[in-house]
């Protein structure tokens, strides 16, 4: 295969083996199915289902987070997500990956996961994923009559802060892409959907892919930008399908005349996520992130100003401009705006809820149905934000707060944690998860992650046998996390020792 | 404070454009660490160990990929740092085959810069080791270069080499997270790449884990300090500078070269560069078949040494035997691309000047 890709192109065949090698879903193209291994997959029986899947003799390998938290446990089935699946869906398929399917995904080819809440004022809702597309146009040809600085104006007032992970200010980067001297500027939207505990982007794509494609038109409108490219995850089939359809629709009625959308598939790695890997993949290379500064509102895609916005922060961006950015700034609690909380593990109706930014976790499960059990620990924002322990229940949800106790929003996927969850094993969870997903470029990290996760199934080992309470693998645990910390190039290795590190803090009773 | 001017531990120093904080640091002796440097390469940054304070940057910036700009205040050494230092050598050691006082020094000659790192810091040697799981090509059948993932640190300076000194781009990064290794496309043996067999990525690993599969080397005590002499290549008239390392008790005390390395970049012309020829093809020179003086044959019909002296004069005598039977069109001169540039032109000057014919050519000229 590398040697076609370098006859085609030109390129190395070094290079493009390389590339190859680093995107799992490239790499391993004989694995037709991948089982889910993310905290809430896992809690939802995932090691079982992937057990029965390799004694009934499928092409099958554990996987990272599919997005689909809420509909655990998730499984790729080459391209295709299957949701809630079982040891039964393998055992129905006689040992055929190709007829393997779920009761979800058999049912209904248009599945879409739990959205609410249902009975809050619409008008309450930036987003607002319980209403049906609006391909009317008004809220970019408001912007065209507004004019550009307005517009950013708007957004800077608005307060919104992207919904990535970062929490960094919209308007800011907005602002910057505009003022740079190079006329040409590209907008990317980061749809490469993979931290464990969040699947928000995947519902606005699903149901709101107006909001989308007219955010992004604002966006790249207002920074002077004519290219704008959706990198989306390999795995975002349906999401792909909509959000194409959606684009089609919209160059046929002329709504954004002047700006093109381009999609682009990842290949299975989450580290792309990070916007700098996301444009070296967009480049055609290894996702390896980029030394900051420069910040890719400087040189981003193809050394260019480029603004890069998450799905959901960039959904927010029409009715922010149709309303103001005062009234969305109001939406918030601690926080400007209403905010997409994706609720998973023990909670008896995982999804998506808009809610003020700042609601505490109680309030959320409560729109989410309950919980189920008795609340043990949370993580408030994907993996990446650790573990805190019941008693944070009351915390308002938001970035500032979050922060204030070594942990952070995020991603805004909650996962909800009860009385049978050993935190040992979560924290093993996670720690699998950021080996597997480091890049590898840098030593903190490479090193780090498998280090942790080494020792801590050492550890793990070793108290099941006689010698319990014995906490030696996990002696250097504290130097590794800081080195991680100090000396990762990116946000993924400096912090992929906080679910282990926030466990043995709050809950050292399950490391004994 | 002027235009180019920062603050380098406390002192104010002037830069140049473009300076790093690394260069700046270089020229006033101020020691921060590396692994994934060489200047010969566009900086990457990877490695982390020349991370240094910036002030008002809340992060450790990479010394070897941070510009200097007007007024920026640098920190390179304090507690931080320090614990910094330590703690990555720690975890390197962690990844890296580290077996005896012996296996210290990966190859006669290389040396291994990250143990000499850990020693000079202090580092912690007693975390518990990784087991390797980086690939390697065990089956690669090429003569001269060998790669021992177990010593591999990642940091690239093999395949930037590959790519960006020498344009061949042969091998690569591949996998990722902690498999992450150095490959070719496929895992196909060298011999089957662009690869030219240059060396380079010996040359600039910083660990040992890229090796001369060469014998003569190995047979050398490891810990045995072998001898530098400096020397020109005779392979082409580029001139490229080399170091011949010399066992001195070799050949019954005579010395023996066991294995040729480049002067260190930024010191000579080649500028640490060397291709398969300079690098490898030394083995002749203890050559049992080697001619050592000239010969000439005689009335028998068979070789005799001779001086060189009586060589020249024979050489001689036969060219103006045929110019003055056939004339000056019946000589040819061809030179060799192994002459230097003075020699070739010295070849031509008696081609033409000597024995009056422009019937003159150098092997390299085709």
């Amino acid at each position: 295969m590398a040697a076609k890709v370098h006859q085609d192109t030109a390129i190395p065949e070094a290079d493009v083996y390389g590339v190859g090698s680093f995107f799992h879903l490239l790499a391993e193209p004989d694995v037709k199915v991948r089982v889910c291994n993310g905290l809430a997959c896992r809690m939802a029986g995932a090691d079982e289902v992937l057990k029965a899947a390799e004694s009934a003799g499928l092409p099958v390998k554990a996987c990272s987070c599919l997005a689909a938290c809420d509909q655990a446990p998730a499984a790729l089935r080459d391209r295709s997500v299957l949701y809630q699946i079982s040891r039964s869906h393998i055992d129905a398929c006689g040992g055929d990956w190709k007829k393997l399917v779920t009761d979800a995904t058999k049912a209904d080819p248009d599945f879409r996961g739990v959205v609410g809440p249902s009975g809050s004022d619409p008008e309450k809702r930036a987003i607002d994923l319980l209403a049906e597309p609006d391909f009317s146009g008004q809220a970019f040809a408001k912007a065209c009559d507004l004019g550009a600085e307005k517009v950013i104006e708007t957004i800077d007032g608005s307060g919104l802060q992207g919904r990535g992970g970062a929490g960094f200010p919209a308007g800011f980067k907005w602002k910057s892409v505009r003022g740079q001297a190079d006329p040409v500027r590209y907008v990317v939207l980061n749809a490469d959907e993979g931290e464990p505990g969040t699947f928000k982007d995947r519902e606005v794509m699903l149901r709101r892919p107006d909001k989308v494609l007219e955010g992004l038109a604002i966006a790249a409108w207002a920074v002077g930008a004519e290219e704008v490219y959706c990198y989306l995850r390999g795995e975002f089939e349906d999401p792909w399908k909509v959000l194409s359809d959606a684009i089609k629709r919209s160059e046929e009625a002329g709504l954004f005349n002047g700006i093109r959308f381009h999609l682009h598939a990842g290949q299975g790695a989450y580290i792309c996520g990070e916007e700098t890997a996301l444009l070296e993949a967009l480049e055609g290379k290894r996702g390896l992130p980029r030394l900051k500064p420069p910040f890719p509102t400087e040189k981003g895609l193809w050394g260019k100003p480029t603004l890069i916005h998450n799905v959901e922060t960039i959904a927010c961006v029409p009715s922010i401009i149709q309303r103001g950015g005062d009234w969305f700034k109001q939406l918030g609690r601690t926080g400007a705006g209403s905010k997409l909380y994706c609720v998973s593990g023990h909670v008896k109706h995982p999804g998506v809820y808009e809610m003020p930014l700042g609601v505490t976790l109680d309030e959320l499960v409560e729109e989410a149905g309950g919980y189920e059990g008795t609340l043990k620990s949370f993580s408030p924002g994907g993996a990446s934000s650790g573990f805190l322990p019941a008693s944070e229940r009351t915390r308002p949800l938001d970035f500032k707060t979050l922060s204030e106790v070594g942990s952070m929003l995020g991603s805004a996927g909650v996962t909800v944690l009860n009385e049978t969850v050993n935190m040992a094993w979560a924290a093993q969870s996670q720690l699998i998860f950021y080996e597997a997903e480091s890049c590898g470029q840098c030593a903190p990290c490479r090193i780090g992650t498998r280090f942790l996760r080494e020792n801590l199934d050492k550890h793990l080992a070793r108290s099941s046998d006689a010698s319990k309470g014995n906490l030696q693998p996990l002696e250097h645990v504290a130097d590794a996390a800081w080195e991680m910390n100090e000396g990762s190039i990116c946000g993924l290795g400096q912090i992929a020792a906080l679910p282990l590190t926030s466990a043995m803090k709050h809950f050292p009773e399950d490391f004994e | 404070m002027t235009e180019n001017t920062a603050i380098l531990n406390g002192q104010e120093i002037r830069f140049e454009p473009g300076d790093t904080i690394l260069t700046a640091a270089d020229r006033l002796g101020i020691d921060i660490p590396t692994l994934c440097h060489d200047p010969r390469l566009k900086p990457a940054g990877a490695c982390r160990t020349c991370l240094v304070e910036v002030k008002k940057r809340p992060k450790l910036a990479p010394a070897c990929a941070t510009a200097l700009t007007p007024g920026m205040e640098i920190v390179t050494q304090n507690e931080r740092i320090d614990r910094h230092v330590r703690t990555l050598l720690a975890m390197y050691l962690t990844d890296h085959a580290v077996s005896g006082e012996n296996s210290l020094i990966s190859e006669q000659g290389t040396g291994n810069k990250l143990i000499d790192l850990a020693r000079a810091y202090d580092a912690p040697l007693d975390w518990p080791s990784l087991d390797n799981i980086r690939k390697g090509r065990p089956t690669d059948v090429n003569p001269y270069v060998a790669f021992q993932p177990e010593k591999c640190i990642a940091c690239a300076r093999c395949t930037r080499y590959c790519a960006e000194v020498e344009s061949v781009s042969a091998i690569t990064m591949a996998e990722r997270g902690s498999r992450t290794t150095v490959f070719t496309a496929d895992g196909r043996s060298l011999m089957d790449t662009t690869c030219e067999l240059c060396g380079g990525c010996i040359d600039t690993c910083p660990t040992g884990a890229m090796t001369e599969k060469k014998p003569l080397v190995s047979q050398v005590d490891s810990l045995k300090e072998l001898e530098k002499v400096r020397t020109t290549c005779n392979y082409c008239g580029v001139g490229c500078q080399m170091d011949l390392n010399v066992d001195p008790d070799g050949n019954n005390g005579r010395g023996k070269v066991v294995k040729v390395t480049s002067p260190p970049p930024g010191t000579t012309t080649n500028d640490g560069n060397l291709c398969v020829k300079g690098r490898f093809a030394y083995d002749f020179i203890d050559h049992t078949e080697r001619l050592t003086t000239p010969l000439v044959r005689g009335e028998d019909g068979q070789l005799h040494e001779a001086t060189w002296d009586e060589a020249y004069r024979r050489a001689a005598e036969g060219l103006i035997k045929v110019s003055a039977q056939h004339g000056p069109n019946a000589l040819g001169f061809v030179s060799s691309s192994r002459c230097t540039m003075e020699e070739n032109y010295l070849m031509q000057k008696m081609s033409r000047a000597v024995f009056h014919t422009n019937n003159v050519h150098q092997c390299a000229a085709t």
